[in-house]
């Protein structure tokens, strides 16, 4: 596969970013080709690198699962940019590349000097890619935060979970993996189109809140015209019943008891007799009473009562297969474990991505998020090293020659 | 110069709720996309809420939200004549997105490989639940099921309660960005290449990575991490840590997490209000001088000590708890960031409309509705470009509105379209 030419083929990243937001949306990137140099250090090190999970007895900066996951087939540069050196090569980096992105706060890019300003003066034609938490402006600007405040302050608290439990998340730094990074994807290949057609770089600013906020769109939009707050409404939904996750039979994992769940959902009247035949029609349903959306949504908690009954009666696996042959959207409730072992699906589409690295082993990868039939995406190798690509970078990128290394390692700039 | 990134592309959107969120980014970055709805209207329109709680289809804000800056035209592309409206459509388009069911497209004979010889640099992008092969390619989708089988739901919620589905379709919100990102790809090689293809957007697949370290930590460790309710991944209440009540909602707080400030500052807050109870007291002041995300992990190493530590932090956690439940969100929200300790307010969506941050960066927009008379407020973008901005340049359309301008535009008279809306086909 190597030999096809990928989209992204002579774009040039440097990768000033950390956690999640922007390393991610660097790993598409080089999924489908570009070149991307992640610029970290010991004395700033991506925190990821010493958050687990780790494989077992490993624990070095090299082995986080986190970490690797969204950095593979970059090349690792550890500048320490409080030296006077360390961001002299920093700046040499960012002339060379055609996209500069960092997540880092406002105070540190202004302590750095690397807002926008200074990095086109660097390299004029640059797309500087800034995601800071709450934007470079503003009376929050230097407000702090990560992804698990995030997700209070941009509503997904709120309005996700349970009515009678406290607003208590997705349980996962949700923004930080999908919609940050896949927002901030979109605006950077718009900004290279553009350049390409024009030769003119830009500043393309994600604020994490706002880029979170925006597909929470309808919620806002029912405040500002009908003055209704909305609130969590569990797994419900007002133009479908039953809509949720129904218990299973149980099944057993490390010899404890394992809950199992299906999640289905009912929009129509169609898929409702689907369900009903699934059921094997047992009487209550034909009440007339269900016939319809409007009867199942004004007697929910009974429908969802009865069919939890008869959910419990069966494995998840055997109520998804039956459910999908009679029409109805169901699926279980799915787990890493059955994601990576037993998703006969998802094992023949390949999607996990098994690579060597040299201290972490064997290790699974998410693949490419979506798939394009000529240049498909690869992951390029694992995840680098802390400082793997020092030597290459330094001499093929920034020309450095053997004496000028040293005296950045001695001088701690290569750190 | 233009002033949109994407002003030279044009899409026709045949997509459904799971792929629309990606024509909706495109849209917004200036791509000329076109939506071919059946006669009829498209069934997004009746999904709510509603402007002023009446379900038409010209007032659907779900709808309005996902159709900004597109045109509008109605064609039933199952039949014979819609179909050769729909090829002139290709012959001027860079892409197709569509979210059928695998093989529909082919069975109508629109399929990619049949779409790729009327243009053969054509981008086709299909979103569906499952990707377009494999075993379950025919399996239903809905949004649930997608955050089920993509592994997102079985982390989140209390595990007393079935596993929580996250609010506001983010499995289709989420393959939406995937299949926008997915097809600028593929404009980007066509850009390079001439060369088109085919885009394959597995919802599945695309909320993967949302998963955060779950798939890795099975992985590597072959254990499940699975919902753990309000507390998190931690066994006891950690004062300064989660979900705490207000006089007026809820707060987040992640106090002592690096970068922030310490307990201490804290402590002097709650001094100043009058609220520290005994905390400026022992054992309670050294406890809080230590008290940092190194100190909590090390308790477990002195398990002689535990005892007694747990009690005084029982103690600070109800302390801080009587505080926060003095207070009102905002103010420990603003004036806890402003002293650099962790708060986020929990938002509701008054909140967020009323948030000072975005309302000084003027996020909010405000769009005309000529056929209600009415303006709406919309959110605004999710990213800024300097050079090709963001923007809402058109409402969203009227079903069909531009059914006679955008087939005027491939050679169909007035005449002409008013007999296909004669026979039912537009």
């Amino acid at each position: 596969m190597s030999d096809v030419k990928q989209p992204l083929d002579g774009v040039k990243v440097a990768d000033f970013s950390w956690f999640g937001a922007g390393p991610i949306c660097a790993n598409t990137m080089a999924e489908f080709g570009a070149t991307v140099v992640r610029v970290e250090s010991e004395s700033h090190l991506d925190g990821l690198r010493a958050v687990g999970p780790f494989p077992p007895d490993k624990n070095t900066y090299n082995v986080s699962g986190y970490f690797n996951n969204f950095n593979a087939g970059k090349l690792d540069l550890t500048l320490n940019l409080n030296t006077e050196l360390g961001m002299k090569m920093a700046h040499r980096l960012i002339a060379w590349a055609d996209v500069f992105l960092t997540n880092h706060t406002p105070r540190i890019i202004e302590k750095w000097g690397l807002t926008y300003d200074c990095v086109r003066e660097l390299n004029p034609d640059i797309i500087a890619v800034y995601q800071p938490m709450q934007g470079f402006d503003g009376p929050h600007k230097y407000f702090m935060g990560f992804g698990a405040v995030l997700g209070p302050i941009t509503g997904y608290s709120h309005l996700s979970g349970f009515p009678h439990r406290p607003p208590m998340g997705l349980g996962t730094n949700y923004p930080d993996y999908v919609i940050n990074p896949g927002h901030t994807l979109v605006a950077i290949l718009a900004a290279l189109r553009y350049r390409k057609r024009t030769g003119k770089g830009q500043l393309i600013e994600l604020a994490q809140i706002e880029s979170a906020v925006a597909p929470l769109a309808p919620a806002l939009m029912d405040y500002a015209v009908n003055g209704r707050v909305q609130d969590r409404t569990g797994n419900r939904l007002p133009h479908a019943a039953p809509h949720g996750a129904f218990r299973a039979k149980d099944s057993e994992w490390n010899g404890q008891p394992e809950d199992r769940w299906i999640a289905l959902g009912v929009f129509d009247d169609q898929q409702w007799r689907g369900l009903v035949e699934a059921m094997g029609a047992p009487a209550w349903a034909s009440d007339p009473k269900f016939a319809n959306l409007a009867g199942r949504k004004q007697h929910e908690d009974e429908l969802e009562t009865k069919i939890g009954e008869w959910t419990r009666e069966h494995t998840a696996e055997e109520l998804m297969a039956l459910l999908q042959s009679k029409g109805v959207p169901a699926g279980v409730v799915q787990n890493a474990r059955d994601l990576l072992e037993r998703d006969e699906h998802m094992k023949a589409r390949g999607y996990y991505v098994y690579l060597d690295h040299p201290e972490a082993g064997r290790t699974a990868y998410d693949g490419p998020p979506f798939r394009l039939s000529k240049t498909p995406g690869f992951l390029r190798g694992p995840a680098p090293l802390l400082g793997q690509h020092n030597d290459v970078v330094c001499k093929e990128i920034l020309g450095m020659n053997d004496e000028e290394i040293a005296e950045a390692i001695v001088e701690q700039a290569l750190y | 110069m233009p002033d949109a990134a994407l002003d030279d592309i044009r899409i026709l959107d045949l997509s459904g709720e799971i792929g629309v969120y990606a024509t909706k980014l495109l849209a917004d970055l200036g791509a000329d996309v076109i939506r071919i709805e059946p006669p009829g209207g498209d069934p997004m329109r009746m999904i709510g809420p509603f402007v002023h709680d009446d379900a038409s289809p010209d007032r659907s804000l779900y709808y309005f939200n996902l159709n900004t800056n597109k045109r509008s035209i109605t064609l039933d592309i199952t039949k014979p004549e819609g179909r050769e409206a729909f090829e002139r459509l290709v012959k001027t388009a860079d892409v197709v997105i569509e979210t059928f069911e695998p093989g529909y497209m082919d069975s109508l004979g629109l399929g990619y490989g049949r779409l790729s010889t009327i243009k053969p640099d054509l981008v086709v992008t299909s979103v569906t639940g499952f990707g377009q092969d494999g075993p379950h390619a025919h399996y239903k989708w809905s949004d649930i099921v997608g955050v089920a089988m993509g592994g997102m739901m079985t982390l989140a919620g209390d595990k007393d309660d079935p596993p929580n589905r996250p609010y506001g379709n983010q499995g289709y919100v989420c393959a939406g960005i995937q299949a926008a990102g997915g097809t600028l790809m593929a404009i980007v090689h066509r850009d390079n290449t001439g060369e088109g293809q085919h885009v394959d957007v597995s919802m599945q697949e695309a909320l993967s990575i949302n998963q955060e370290t779950a798939m890795q930590t099975y992985d590597l460790t072959k254990t499940i991490r699975t919902r753990t309710g309000a507390r998190g991944a931690l066994p006891i209440d950690i004062p300064g840590i989660g979900v705490y009540e207000c006089t007026d909602g809820q707060v987040f707080a992640y106090l002592g997490t690096p970068g922030g400030a310490p307990w201490t500052v804290m402590l002097e807050w709650m001094t100043r209000e009058g609220k520290a109870d005994d905390l400026n007291d022992e054992p309670y002041v050294s406890l809080i001088q230590s008290l940092n995300l190194s100190f909590l992990t090390g308790l477990v190493r002195e398990p002689e000590k535990l005892p007694e530590r747990l009690k005084q932090l029982a103690h600070l956690y109800d302390v801080f708890k009587r505080f926060c439940a003095s207070m009102s969100k905002w103010t420990l929200y603003e004036e806890g960031q402003k002293q650099r300790l962790m708060f986020g307010i929990v938002s509701t969506p008054e909140d967020l409309v009323k948030n000072p941050q975005l309302n000084h960066r003027k996020w909010f927009q405000q769009v005309e509705h000529d056929h209600l008379g009415e303006t709406i407020m919309y959110a605004g973008p999710p990213y800024r470009l300097s050079a090709t901005p963001w923007a809402i340049r058109r409402r969203p359309p009227l079903p069909g509105e531009h059914t006679y301008d955008v087939l005027g535009e491939v050679g169909y008279s007035i005449e002409q379209v008013d007999t296909l809306k004669a026979k039912g086909v537009a």
